[in-house]
């Protein structure tokens, strides 16, 4: 063996913290990280599904699709195709309640070509009408079939966050309802955008391996974007509910997807928020057997295939292991998501989980709960940025937040500096398990409501033998006490579901 | 580090390192991260599922291999993982089955004691066996919603007849259901498979190759050799055309997969290269079929090949979703037409550059992390054991010309080879 190494094409970044991020002008975010050999964009724009005109729900999202999946004036959608392809760069979009992000990453040899592509997809889109007839009809896809028929678990968190947020500006699901995208004309899609994607509304997020007069020309250029300071939205107020409210989503379902959860008024930044975000991991770590939930449910009884929890957004959790960027958020949901168990285990895996939450706020965690969690978030906390994309856009929400320093760091830095006892009174002050909304994506939803309303026991049947202390268990699980009122429990067919 | 030259494709130097037990070690050095990459992977999938009844047994052996040994109880295990801080987790394929752990780098030896432990020792009760049974079929219900898995299940039971390519990952439900009962089975499923010549390491990252051999050779030198490939009978040639029509339980647009025989991988075959090419540019996202389907008639949701790579010859497949029914005929049509032309005629020289410098920069720029890097090449790993199929199907792109590509459509657009699925909702 050579005792040189060259050095790779490839360099690995350093950690967060250890890059020089610059918040130094005030419409940017910059990330620079010289051995990298690809830039990173991200052009967020302050506008989101929360301000889609009532009736015009999908517009903020239908907007940012028709500028990443059409014509520019001077090129035809198939046109950028073919400048992109041989750079394996992309030009994509995401929406969220909150915020708008047009992202992107292109080798540095390509700069040039990418970097023009990009300022003509955003300062000059053609809004064609053929680009919309196909966008349109992707959205429609989605949410009438994708969402409502191939993934249960998906479906049940989407409507869960339209139920609890009801009567907010954070009603609706971010691609629209059937009824409102069908509404949606083309010029409504352009005025949109001239009213929001303006110079005052963007905030540019740069990383890798650019040159240190690439700043100053992107700045200069986004100066083209058109002046104007869109309204604020207020924040979102969710009413007040008391009691367990439980909205049955029917379908021909052989498994039932159960997503349950309450606003919580916590959000990244605060210390109380570190605190909740230690006890929620020991809780439901996303995926990871770490999670209590997941060992009491999966684990020892094998009911399904795991069992999570949460204290911020997470979409899609089913395809990823880390949450995404650029979904921050003024309220989040405390939420719990229980994936696919068997129909006649519904009412038994809720119990289950409720009365671990209970536990949890009843009793707190314990000293070695505690320190085992910390532990594990603190490398934990390594996954989430490895890349350059990553680290800008956690950088970006650092903004949104109001964060001084950087949100992963500090967390990194709360698992040294927080106390058991700091944890158990944030889990006092902010977990509850009374006033709860509840989804359930199933089938025959007619006796699942008798039996939430009658407080009927659901004891369980394995298929395979338990240890004695389970069944022992499984017999207090079954008769948790489920407090329902007949008019807090809906059932809505499942083609009625984001259709209005 | 073995020195590749200067034409080497893979941008990083790395180590091939090999046990006398036949475990082999690809060693691969990123400065800078702090983070190591740890990947096991066994050269075993569904597709060893040699015995009748046991389809999915190689996914379900995969959570097996988290229920502990004597030293480390599953709990025990769990909690070392959890201290470490670890992205920990498993996934099977039809052709192997990765086990990874991405951990700080002073966390190495511990992953490696760990790890060799389990796939030396693994010891779980019959008890815990069963209740693991009903985790996966909770993975399988919470999938099977998707008509994309009932589609996908259709096309390989219609187009393979013995090879065990016949069944999908996950298998089917009725062996599922029966996976409580296969205590004994799982014991020599485990003895069979998981030995060190049906087993590559994989790690990429913050490491010192000389230290990390050292830590390989004590904690896996003892692990007994004695992996005996499955007996898998080979697919006889198709003959004729086969067609299957699906119904799939919910709402979606209909599907239609159009799917023709592969070869087996072989990053020396400049068939297998040019195959690989030939997907993207007759149904990728800037082909004519594409252009005109998706984007000026918008006739379908969209186009899209997998003409992926696999151990013994598996299928080259063109899916697209049609937005009406009555479409399904014309989509056909067009899909059989670009095969003609590609069979017919040359793809132009420009494109085909277009075409390889694409596939350059979409390997490279996924390679800037140790966790992306070994995932990446997990699948070339477990084809050929051997990293230098990167550099050698590269290459073998590098030299492709139109008339290879050609050449490719001839060689496996062929109708009689040929197995079209077309998949439609029940309402």
């Amino acid at each position: 063996m050579k005792q040189t190494i060259t050095l790779p094409i490839f360099v690995i970044l350093s950690l967060f913290w250890g890059c020089s991020l610059q918040k130094g002008e005030e419409n940017m975010v910059l990330l620079p990280v010289a051995d990298d050999p690809t830039i990173s964009f991200r052009i967020l724009f302050k506008v989101g599904s929360q301000n889609d005109p009532r009736g015009k729900e999908g517009l903020a999202a239908l907007t940012a699709a028709m500028i990443t999946n059409g014509a520019t004036k001077t090129r035809s959608y198939e046109a950028i195709l073919d400048l992109l392809y041989p750079m394996a760069a992309y030009i994509n979009s995401q929406v969220d309640k909150e915020m708008t992000v047009i992202y992107g990453r292109v080798h540095r040899d390509n700069l040039d070509d990418y970097y023009a592509l990009l300022k003509e997809v955003l300062f000059e889109p053609a809004f064609d009408e053929k680009d919309f007839q196909r966008v349109k009809s992707n959205f429609l896809n989605y949410v009438q079939r994708t969402l409502r028929y191939a993934d249960d678990e998906e479906l049940g968190k989407e409507v869960l966050y339209e139920f609890i947020f009801q009567g907010t500006p954070y009603q609706h699901l971010e691609e629209g309802h059937v009824k409102s995208l069908q509404s949606i004309t083309l010029e409504e899609v352009k005025n949109f955008y001239r009213t929001y994607y303006t110079r005052e509304n963007v905030l540019i997020g740069l990383g890798g391996g650019f040159e240190a007069s690439f700043p100053e020309r992107m700045k200069a250029d986004f100066a083209v974007l058109p002046a104007g300071n869109p309204p604020a939205v207020p924040p979102p107020q969710p009413r007040p509910f008391e009691g367990l409210h439980v909205r049955i989503v029917e379908k021909a379902a052989r498994a039932t997807a159960i997503s349950f959860g309450y606003p919580i008024g916590v959000t990244r930044g605060s210390r109380e928020f570190y605190a909740l975000a230690l006890a929620t991991s020991w809780l439901g770590e996303h995926r990871n057997s770490s999670s209590h939930l997941y060992q009491v449910i999966r684990e020892k009884r094998g009911l399904n295939y795991g069992d999570y929890a949460y204290i911020e957004h997470f979409p899609n959790g089913g395809r990823r292991q880390f949450p995404p960027t650029n979904i921050a958020r003024r309220q989040q949901i405390f939420q719990i998501w229980i994936r696919p168990v068997p129909n006649e285990a519904r009412l038994f895996a809720f119990r289950a989980a409720l009365r671990e939450l209970q536990k949890l706020v009843d009793n707190g965690m314990s000293r070695e709960e505690f320190e085992l969690t910390r532990k594990f978030l603190k490398n934990y906390i390594l996954h989430f940025a490895p890349t350059t994309m990553m680290k800008l856009g956690y950088a970006m929400d650092d903004v949104f937040y109001g964060i001084k320093g950087h949100h992963l760091e500090i967390f990194r830095k709360m698992m040294d500096e927080l106390t058991l006892q700091e944890v158990n009174q944030a889990i006092k002050t902010y977990f509850q398990y009374r006033n709860i909304k509840a989804v359930f994506v199933t089938a025959d939803g007619q006796a699942l409501k008798q039996a939430l309303v009658n407080n009927t026991p659901s004891p369980i049947q394995y298929p395979t033998p338990k240890p004695a202390e389970i069944l022992e268990e499984d017999q207090e699980i079954a008769a948790y006490p489920l407090r329902v009122k007949p008019e807090h429990v809906e059932i809505i067919p499942v083609d009625r579901v984001f259709e209005d | 580090m073995a020195d590749r030259g200067d034409s080497a494709f893979f941008p990083y130097q790395y180590e091939t390192y090999d046990l006398p037990n036949g475990l082999r070690a690809i060693l691969i050095p990123m400065s800078g991260s702090g983070l190591v990459a740890y990947y096991s992977i066994v050269r075993t999938g569904s597709r060893d599922e040699v015995e009748p009844g046991r389809t999915g047994f190689a996914h379900f052996f995969e959570h097996m291999m988290f229920r502990g040994t004597k030293r480390y109880p599953a709990e025990v295990y769990d909690r070392l993982v959890t201290e470490m801080g670890a992205d920990a987790n498993a996934y099977t394929t039809d052709d192997y089955t990765c086990y990874y752990l991405v951990v700080s780098r002073e966390n190495l030896e511990r992953v490696m004691d760990l790890e060799s432990d389990r796939f030396q020792n693994l010891a779980y009760d019959e008890l815990s066996f069963k209740t693991e049974a009903g985790a996966v079929y909770g993975e399988y219900r919470k999938s099977r919603v998707n008509p994309w898995a009932v589609l996908y299940e259709a096309l390989l039971n219609t187009a393979f007849d013995r090879h065990t390519y016949k069944h999908t990952t996950i298998g089917f439900e009725e062996d599922i259901q029966k996976m409580p009962t296969g205590y004994q089975y799982s014991r020599r499923f485990f003895k069979r498979f998981y030995r060190p010549d049906n087993v590559v390491l994989l790690i990429v990252g913050d490491i010192d190759v000389e230290a990390t051999k050292k830590l390989i050779d004590r904690y896996y030198g003892q692990w007994e050799k004695g992996y005996v490939p499955p007996d898998i009978p080979p697919e006889p040639g198709q003959k004729k055309e086969r067609f299957k029509e699906v119904t799939y339980p919910g709402k979606t647009l209909p599907i239609v997969a159009v799917a023709y025989k592969g070869d087996a991988f072989d990053p020396t075959n400049k068939m297998i290269a040019a195959a690989y090419l030939l997907g993207n540019l007759a149904f990728g996202q800037t082909s004519e079929i594409y252009k005109k389907l998706v984007i000026r008639e918008q006739k379908v949701q969209f186009i899209q090949s997998d003409f992926g790579f696999h151990r013994d010859p598996k299928l080259l497949t063109i899916f697209s979703m049609v937005k009406k029914e009555e479409d399904i005929p014309y989509v056909r049509q067009e899909i059989d037409r670009t095969v003609r032309r590609f069979r017919n005629q040359l793809v132009e020289a420009e494109q085909l550059e277009r075409e390889k410098k694409h596939t350059r920069y979409s390997f490279l720029m996924g390679l800037d992390t140790p966790d992306h890097v070994a995932s990446r090449l997990a699948r070339w790993i477990a084809l050929t054991a051997d990293l230098r199929a990167v550099d050698q199907l590269h290459a073998n792109m590098a030299q492709l010309t139109p008339e290879d590509i050609r050449a490719a459509a001839q060689r496996y657009f062929v109708k009689a080879q040929r197995t079209v699925i077309i998949l439609k909702g029940e309402q």
